[in-house]
């Protein structure tokens, strides 16, 4: 996350409008959580990384996102695989330990659950920064507001991005700091070093964050916020022919994938 | 070579990975027992190449030579022990839950002598003033003693060089005349001393040679008399000389260069006004 | 000229502190001055501006007492935003005061929240961007800024809400030469050509001594004097009490007193020291 740039940067999705993207992403995020079948996830993967593709968006930033999720992954497919309620007997392990949950066996549920699980992280793994590589923080607030998201939702949401940067820079100066000091922070030296070495990075990053949060509260209520009036935006946005015939794809697709689940399909 | 001379720069140039090429062509000396203050506008280059003394940047082009080593292959951490670095802001370094713990951490992760580096702490914490602060949480001190706690940090390597990063910036007058004293009184014990630093003023007042940067590049070099008279030449650089400095120019000192209030006032009371006397009695 | 900010007998304690911040504070403000708020770190000053707006006592809580008028508002009962409107605070990091990504939202923030029609904040948002200098920067991101084109954005920013007072709270202390330069030369700017009444806290004497009309020394959270440039800096006990360091030509032309000179008055700039050495050879 250190050293990821999520910033909005230019793409071919930047003509769209900000609301347009969010109901393909919703619409995204419900099919992912409706189908448990790997194959049918593979397909929204598939899709997704087509766009980012046409998004026109860097592969390295895909590769970078991946390997930060490698250690939850390799967890979550663990877990899944040893603790899914499966009835297809693969493997046993050991003697049933009903205290925790586990019948015993490695199952061929709990394996193919636990690929799905990690496949529909993947997938939203992919498609969050898509949003927000392709859409400008004024632009997204906007359309988070005309889709009638709370404008103090839509604001903590936008300006925790906006100021990523920023605890970015912070924690590239606090490592420098503390490698003067002789912390270490490569792959050398054990785990508990390891440990230490983020507990060094972490608390100064924390307590910073908080002070400034507090600066950033006086500036932002010496500029009205949270005022009682109506609040007003100087961007404003409009749809287009291409963003009513993508939101109407959405639809269909969202209605397509309801329509398939009610009938059965999708589930292992 | 010189055994004198504690960090060497050769002609080193310096670029971002963006390509912004920070430091041109510059070619530096620092000697055992300097003080020496590098000065310039934001951007000017003078923490990107002070950065370099440490290892925290290793030069695109050109050698950095550190106690005759060249930093290119060398660690920060293992450069801390020779030229120790201290940030501007104290909290983007402090974590433990005590002054002592703090001080012995850098050591102690360096894979000191357990016993050495207690003895090394009780040493540095008498010596710079912490003595009763010893099991308080850093930050349960003061600004003033939280910065000292960092140069204790720093001092914990027993390093011969002294980096101080702004270390008057956003001060007080009192805040910066007690941490000045800190790094005159390092000074005095035979460190080396350097500082970034835009505070013209205690440049004049404490450093005893000047570096100042432009556009990554040396303009003006030399001792805090050569360089603060040059009046003109700072103003195109947007800095400006101490007001007595101005003041003397003002009124057509040619032969001192005056730095500081009591030389001003000498040469008033000496060479300006010596036709007049003072009510009751003579000139001094 | 009119009564712009009254304080009577003002003091106020943080939550769960003991010790007051600032401690029976009195002093008002007419239309167009210049304030210099001075003192030692801790002293009160960045509590004192907090009072101005309305930031204190309604974001920090904690406890309050005295009178409080500022431009015909109550900041125990009005609204933070009915004061934004009157004052305009900048705090000393311009960094933490933006989190915006482009300069024209940043500036567009505080009118937005007003809920000003469109037309309006984008009229707003031109006028406060040419005074300060930044006209043509519309898009690039506030982090892409220097420190000086940063801190000016935050002074651009509350322009927008057109109040009358600007409240800045040692706003280049952190910044380089050139950009205090920058910055104070358009704070100066604001108050002789626009006429806004402005506080600045400040540790550069050499600039109060030659911009502001008066001085407010705040000092232990008290106000211990509140006078012209020139008595302040002349009061040799006071400052150095206080801790603070007058412009240099104070101490020298002080250092010719006690050697007996018969000075007319202490001067605080350049050009005064000029004028009193002048006269000294001649008298």
């Amino acid at each position: 996350m250190m050293n990821v740039d999520l910033k909005a940067r230019s793409s071919p999705l930047r003509v769209l409008d900000g609301r347009t993207k969010l109901i393909a992403l919703a619409v995204i995020f419900v099919l992912v959580l409706l189908f448990s079948h790997p194959a049918y996830i593979i397909g929204l993967l598939a899709f997704v990384m087509i766009v980012w593709v046409v998004a026109k968006l860097p592969f390295q930033m895909l590769k970078d996102l991946m390997s930060y999720f490698l250690v939850i992954a390799i967890i979550i497919l663990v877990v899944q695989i040893f603790f899914y309620p499966g009835t297809t007997n693969l493997i046993k392990i050991s003697k049933p330990l009903p205290a925790i949950g586990f019948s015993g066996f490695i199952t061929l549920e709990g394996i193919v659950f636990g690929i799905a699980m990690v496949l529909r992280l993947v997938v939203i793994m992919i498609v969050a920064p898509l949003m927000v590589m392709t859409t400008p923080l004024p632009e997204l607030m906007l359309a988070l507001v005309k889709l009638k998201v709370p404008y103090r939702f839509a604001f903590i949401m936008t300006t925790a991005l906006s100021l990523l940067p920023s605890i970015q820079n912070r924690a590239s100066i606090i490592q420098q700091a503390q490698l003067c000091r002789g912390i270490s922070y490569d792959s050398g030296g054990n785990f508990i070093n390891k440990l230490k070495a983020s507990v060094s990075l972490m608390i100064p990053l924390i307590l910073g964050a908080f002070r400034d949060s507090q600066t950033l509260e006086v500036a932002m209520n010496s500029r009205a916020f949270g005022a009682p009036t109506r609040r007003t935006f100087l961007l404003d946005s409009h749809f287009s022919t291409v963003d009513i015939i993508i939101i109407a794809l959405s639809l269909l697709a969202l209605i397509g994938g309801i329509a398939l689940r009610i009938q059965g399909f999708g589930t292992y | 070579m010189d055994n004198n001379v504690v960090i060497q720069c050769e002609n080193i140039c310096f670029s971002y990975p963006n390509g912004v090429q920070a430091i041109q062509n510059v070619s530096l000396t620092i000697s055992q027992g300097d003080y020496i203050a590098f000065v310039g506008q934001n951007g000017s280059g003078k923490t990107t190449l002070v950065k370099h003394f440490n290892g925290l940047l290793k030069p695109t082009r050109g050698k950095v030579l550190v106690f005759g080593e060249e930093t290119t292959n060398k660690k920060v951490s293992y450069l801390s022990r020779k030229v120790g670095y201290v940030f501007q802001n104290p909290d983007d370094m402090l974590f433990c839950t005590s002054v002592i713990e703090e001080i012995a951490y850098g050591p102690r992760m360096l894979g000191m002598d357990p016993e050495e580096v207690k003895k090394k702490v009780e040493n540095i914490i008498i010596e710079l003033g912490l003595d009763e602060y010893r099991e308080t949480h850093p930050f349960a001190l003061s600004l003033g003693d939280r910065q000292r706690l960092a140069v204790a940090c720093a001092l914990s390597l027993d390093p011969q060089v002294f980096v101080f990063d702004e270390p008057t910036t956003g001060q007080d007058y009192f805040g910066s005349k007690s941490i000045m004293s800190l790094i005159d009184q390092l000074h005095q014990k035979g460190k080396t001393i350097v500082i970034i630093t835009h505070d013209m003023p205690i440049v004049a007042e404490h450093a005893k040679r000047v570096v100042v940067m432009n556009k990554g590049q040396v303009a003006l070099e030399g001792t805090p008399e050569e360089v603060f008279t040059q009046i003109d030449k700072l103003q195109s650089l947007s800095l400006k000389a101490p007001q007595v400095t101005m003041l003397a120019r003002e009124l057509g000192t040619q032969e001192k260069t005056i730095l500081h209030i009591p030389e001003m006032v000498d040469w008033l009371t000496q060479t300006y006004l010596p036709a007049i006397k003072p009510a009751g009695g003579e000139i001094s | 000229m009119q009564t712009l900010v009254d304080f009577q007998h003002v003091s106020y304690s943080y939550s769960k502190t003991s010790t007051p911040a600032i401690e029976d504070v009195s002093f008002s403000i007419k239309a167009g001055e210049f304030i210099a708020l001075i003192g030692p770190s801790g002293a009160g000053k960045s509590t004192l501006c907090y009072c101005f707006n309305g930031c204190i006592p309604q974001l920090f809580g904690g406890s309050m007492s005295g009178n409080l008028h500022i431009a015909g508002c109550d900041p125990f009962n009005d609204g933070i935003p009915i004061l934004a409107q009157h004052v305009g605070l900048v705090v000393q990091n311009a960094r933490t005061q933006l989190f915006n990504v482009t300069v024209i939202q940043e500036v567009a923030f505080g009118c937005e929240n007003l809920g000003l029609p469109r037309e309006e904040i984008s009229q707003r948002v031109t006028q406060a961007l040419e005074i300060v200098g930044l006209s043509g920067l519309e898009d690039r991101e506030p982090t892409a800024l220097s420190g000086g084109q940063q801190q000016r954005l935050a002074i651009a920013c509350v322009l927008a809400m057109n109040p009358e007072i600007l409240v800045l709270d040692e706003p280049t202390s952190e910044l380089d030469p050139l950009g205090a330069e920058q910055v104070m030369k358009l704070i100066a700017r604001l108050n002789r050509e626009f006429g806004k009444t402005i506080v600045l806290v400040t540790h550069d004497m050499d600039f109060v001594a030659k911009y502001t009309n008066r001085v407010l020394l705040l000092h232990d959270h008290r106000l211990v004097k509140d006078d012209i440039p020139a008595n302040i800096f002349s009061d040799f006990d006071l400052l150095s009490k206080a801790r603070i360091r007058p412009p240099q030509v104070c101490e020298v032309a002080h250092e010719l007193q006690t050697y007996g000179y018969p000075l007319n008055s202490i001067p605080i700039t350049i050009d005064e020291t000029l004028q009193v050495l002048r006269e000294l050879h001649h008298g």
